[in-house]
């Protein structure tokens, strides 16, 4: 193997295969995105054409119409088995942005992912989590156990060595899988135009402006381009100078909000 | 002024070109505490242009907060707990690329309570940056990091003295802490050229020369780097087939056994080994998504089996091709560097992970230094004894497979990671004499029958597949020795299965015994002086490394005969193959029982490519470099011996 994105693809289809080999009830996280929509044409991968597992998606509410739109109908063609989380209690006690943004992530998301893994009865969750992201997801490992308080221990993560990953828990302790850790976002659009992959067309450039990261509309704003293709993504990444997600509100609340939010169990 | 060095200024002009496309190459960035690993990464990272304006920003905002300079250590240790204390905690990676090569660093954390950290990060390495800081010099920490280098077989080193800017660009200091190093390097039997100067802190010698190190007129780091990265990616075809077993999938009714393939090829038609199972099979196809059938798999991929004949094996197996099995031990000798809190306890119980299999295991004894040690502690480096619960498929040589190296769990947690030595082993199963029998000694000595003869004795061991050539080999050789005049003997497998050992089978536990029985003979043969062709396929590891003790390490020459499985199955001088193809033998070595070749035979040969007298020419060469023959003693022979016949004839005495 020659080609970097054979050896990514293959590092993370090792993952995932180790992932459902070692864990009883494995899951994944969907959020439409182009990571997490990597991330099931990895699984399929790595299951032969089929999805043994069952995909989530942490809706907030707040979600940009077109994302659910085609979430449903993409499910649809794919035969995915869809469970759609939502904190209804947050949100009929008026959860919103405007209350902090922090509270509302904290909220409508983590807590609404916690519930979701406990009613499942959820022991393992691929994320398409990226280290390139943003500075505490570089610090994540592939595997990272969550105490049942889903807290990240980021002081104490078991060691990771070679292909040689940590599955084994105690009960009441959930385990996040990150198949796509070592990968950059530059990687993963080039990922989807080997594949011809299928993304939300939120991404591609109308108007002069397109989402480089998907999240909540109030909290998310989309950038100044003209890329309206995959090819005229990649050639924009190439020189851009901003990172990924200096559209999203919730990185610049305090200088550690990130690390905090992913601290208690957000994504 | 709010940073010294903002991302504004300093930043070169690298030309880059279009290497998005190339694998990348794991650089990781080691050594002590503070020594300037994270200073040296941002600033690689800014002056290559690989990070973003914002994040820079983002950093300047946050020392301009703490009222302090800019630290470009901040682009990588990211959490707050790292940048308070100035400590970083965990490993970071990160990219980029630099004419035409594309690097993927690691930065490791230097503090002792991290070597877990640093360990892993290592793990993935190719190639190590080893900071070492120009005023503090060579630290407990730095020779622990190269310890486990070592252990790791991370052997690509580049030694930077950074801080080079606190100790006024001295060169005399510098020198001395590079002589330092080397000393330590020499004692850890690491190689390494590359010692540069650097200030991480100011960007010398990075990726421009630095006018405050007129007397360095070497290479800048970057530039090292470009040439220490070695050209083939990670993965390699070439080496034996081996494919570690994930799962065995169910899909539509089908069974499907998926894995990876970690060395060599496969392709559908192949006689597949499951080790340590010992079970065989067929491959029928090779399945990936969404291409359904494939013609190849090649080291690295994810792939799944469809078998032509069904057979229970599960997650942990290691597929091989028969002829070319790993070996399949219940104990084995390694390095490890501990990395838990708590101490490794002597005999304590541990799970040994090793490919995807995992077994019990217990550590039961040190042999560092031949001293035995009670405990261990975090970050401590020693060669153990490993003896799993049961028995367990691995490769020793390094590099090609990566089933040399593993990791010791408790239930949750890893505690341990080490690699499997090549040389050494420990043999058990020998029967062992009645204490009451005690040996008589007094009877005519090795080297005196050596002496008047005028050559010394020795046992060539030939062992490969049915086919490879041992026989002929061994005729031809013997001819050759006994026209010289030398003693000379062979014990032919097949002969002596017809006597000897006529009341053993094919069992495992038989051809141990029969390999030990061979041994013996040899060991007795030799002390009569005799030069000793053992002919025979001896196809596990363990029996063979019996054969060398019992014969005694400086006297057994193991001689590969190499020769491909299809090429043997060609010739077939003896009708075994077909024999075994149509079930009439079973247990046949290569086929349906493995075949381990050896790791390091004395001498290898290509039987497939070498004419008998190439071969003959070569064990002569072999003797000759061990001294059995052509020393003083010899060139004697045959001049003082009288009748040696022209014909040939064995001298009737
Ligand atoms: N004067 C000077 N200071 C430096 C240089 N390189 C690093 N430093 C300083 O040394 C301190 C430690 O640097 P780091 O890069 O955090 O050290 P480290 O090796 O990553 O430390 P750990 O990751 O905790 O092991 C920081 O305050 C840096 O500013 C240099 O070349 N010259
Ligand atoms: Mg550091």
């Amino acid at each position: 193997m020659t080609n970097y994105l054979d050896e990514l693809e293959s590092d993370s289809i090792f993952i995932i295969r180790e992932a459902y080999a070692k864990s009883k009830n494995l899951g994944m996280l969907w959020s439409m995105g182009k990571d997490s929509t990597v991330l099931l044409h990895l699984v399929r991968k790595a299951f032969l054409g089929n999805y043994p597992i069952v995909v989530i998606h942490i809706d907030t509410s707040y979600k940009i119409p077109e994302m659910i739109s085609w979430r449903d109908d993409f499910a649809r063609r794919n035969n995915l088995r869809l469970i759609v989380g939502v904190n209804k209690r947050a949100l009929a006690d008026g959860m919103a942005p405007e209350k902090g943004r922090l509270q509302c992530c904290g909220s409508l998301k983590t807590e609404a992912l916690l519930d979701i893994v406990h009613e499942h009865r959820i022991q393992a969750l691929l994320i398409g989590i990226r280290g390139d992201e943003e500075g505490s997801r570089g610090k994540e490992r592939i595997v990272s156990p969550r105490l049942h308080s889903s807290t990240w221990a980021y002081k104490q993560q078991p060691a990771e060595l070679w292909h040689y990953y940590n599955l084994h828990l105690p009960q009441d302790v959930h385990v996040r899988i990150h198949p796509l850790l070592r990968w950059t976002e530059l990687d993963i659009w080039n990922y989807i135009r080997r594949e011809k992959l299928e993304v939300i067309p939120l991404y591609y450039a109308k108007d002069g402006k397109r989402y480089r990261s998907l999240g909540c509309y109030p909290c998310t704003d989309s950038i100044e381009s003209g890329a309206r293709n995959v090819d005229e993504i990649i050639e924009e990444l190439k020189s851009t100078k901003l990172s990924e997600r200096a559209g999203r509100a919730q990185d610049k609340v305090d200088t550690y909000a990130m690390q905090k939010l992913r601290k208690s169990g957000y994504m | 002024m709010l940073c010294k060095n903002s991302a504004n200024q300093d930043i070169c002009d690298i030309p880059q070109q279009e290497v998005y496309d190339k694998p990348a190459f794991t650089v990781v960035v080691v050594g002590s505490v503070d020594h300037g690993k994270s200073t040296l990464l941002g600033r690689l990272l800014m002056e290559s242009g690989a990070v973003e304006v914002d994040r820079v920003r983002r950093v300047e905002t946050i020392c301009a907060a703490k009222g302090s300079n800019f630290e470009p250590a901040f682009l990588l240790d990211a959490l707050e707990e790292e940048q308070s204390q100035g400590v970083s905690i965990e490993s970071t990676h990160c990219q980029l690329r630099y004419e035409g090569q594309k690097f993927q660093f690691i930065d490791a954390p230097g503090h002792l309570e991290f070597i877990k950290n640093m360990t892993g990060a290592a793990s993935y390495a190719r190639i190590a940056i080893l900071v070492i800081d120009a005023v503090e010099g060579v630290r407990s920490q730095t020779i622990r990091h190269l310890e486990v280098l070592a252990m790791l077989g991370v052997t690509r080193l580049l030694v930077a003295v950074n801080k080079v800017d606190k100790i006024n660009y001295d060169s005399a200091a510098y020198h001395d802490i590079c002589a330092k190093t080397q000393e330590l390097l020499n004692t850890l039997k690491l190689d390494c050229d590359h010692f540069l100067p650097i200030s991480a802190l100011n960007g010398e010698n990075l990726f421009k020369a630095s006018e405050n190190l007129p007397w360095y007129s070497g290479k800048t780091l970057i530039q090292v780097l470009s040439e220490l990265a070695p050209p083939a990616a990670r993965g390699c075809n070439s080496g034996y087939f081996r494919m570690m077993l994930q799962d065995v999938y169910r899909f539509g009714g089908e069974r499907f056994f998926a894995g990876r393939v970690v060395s060599g090829s496969i392709t559908p038609g192949q006689l597949i080994l499951f080790s340590p199972s010992g079970k065989v099979s067929i491959v029928e196809a090779i399945i990936s998504y969404p291409d359904e059938k494939r013609e190849l798999a090649v080291a690295g991929e994810c792939v799944a089996l469809k078998l032509s004949e069904q057979i229970f094996v599960e997650r942990g197996e290691i597929v091989s091709r028969p002829d070319q099995a790993p070996e399949v031990l219940d104990e084995f000798i390694a390095t490890i560097v501990w990395l838990a809190e708590e101490e490794l306890e002597l005999g304590a119980q541990y799970i040994l992970k090793i490919g995807t299999a995992e077994v019990g295991c217990s550590v039961y004894a040190f042999t560092s230094n031949n001293e035995s040690v009670d405990l261990l502690n975090r970050g401590d480096v020693r060669d153990v004894i490993i003896k799993p619960s049961s028995p367990i498929a691995l490769d020793r040589i390094e590099g090609t497979s990566g089933l040399n190296r593993f990791v010791l769990c408790t239930k949750y947690d890893t505690v341990a990671a080490g690699s499997v030595m090549e040389e050494k082993r420990i043999f058990r199963g020998m029967p062992v004499a009645s204490p009451f029998v005690q040996r008589e000694n007094g009877y005519l000595e090795r080297m005196v029958i050596e002496a008047a003869q005028g050559h010394k004795a020795a046992v060539l061991w030939l062992t490969g597949l049915s086919g490879s050539g041992k026989s002929a080999l061994a005729k031809a050789l013997e001819a050759r020795l006994f026209a010289a005049g030398r003693t000379v003997m062979v014990l032919d497998g097949d002969n002596l299965r017809k006597g000897l050992c006529a009341d053993l089978g094919f069992s495992r536990e038989d051809r141990a015994e029969n390999i030990r029985r061979i041994a013996e003979v040899a060991r007795l043969l030799l002390d009569a002086g005799t030069l000793v062709i053992v002919a025979c396929l001896s196809p596990y590891a363990e029996d063979r490394d019996r054969a060398r003790s019992i014969i005694g390490e400086d006297d057994y020459l193991e001689i590969f005969l190499s020769c491909p499985l299809e090429v043997c199955q060609g010739r077939d001088p003896k009708g075994l193959y077909k024999k075994a193809a149509s079930g009439e033998i079973t247990s046949f070595s290569g086929l349906d029982s493995p075949y381990q070749p050896p790791v390091h035979p004395n001498l290898l040969i290509d039987s497939n490519q070498m004419s008998l007298d190439q071969e003959v020419e070569a064990v002569i060469a072999l003797l000759r470099s061990k001294q059995v023959i052509g020393t003083a003693i010899g060139r004697i022979w045959p001049a003082k011996r009288p009748n040696t016949s022209q014909s040939m004839a064995r001298e009737v005495i």
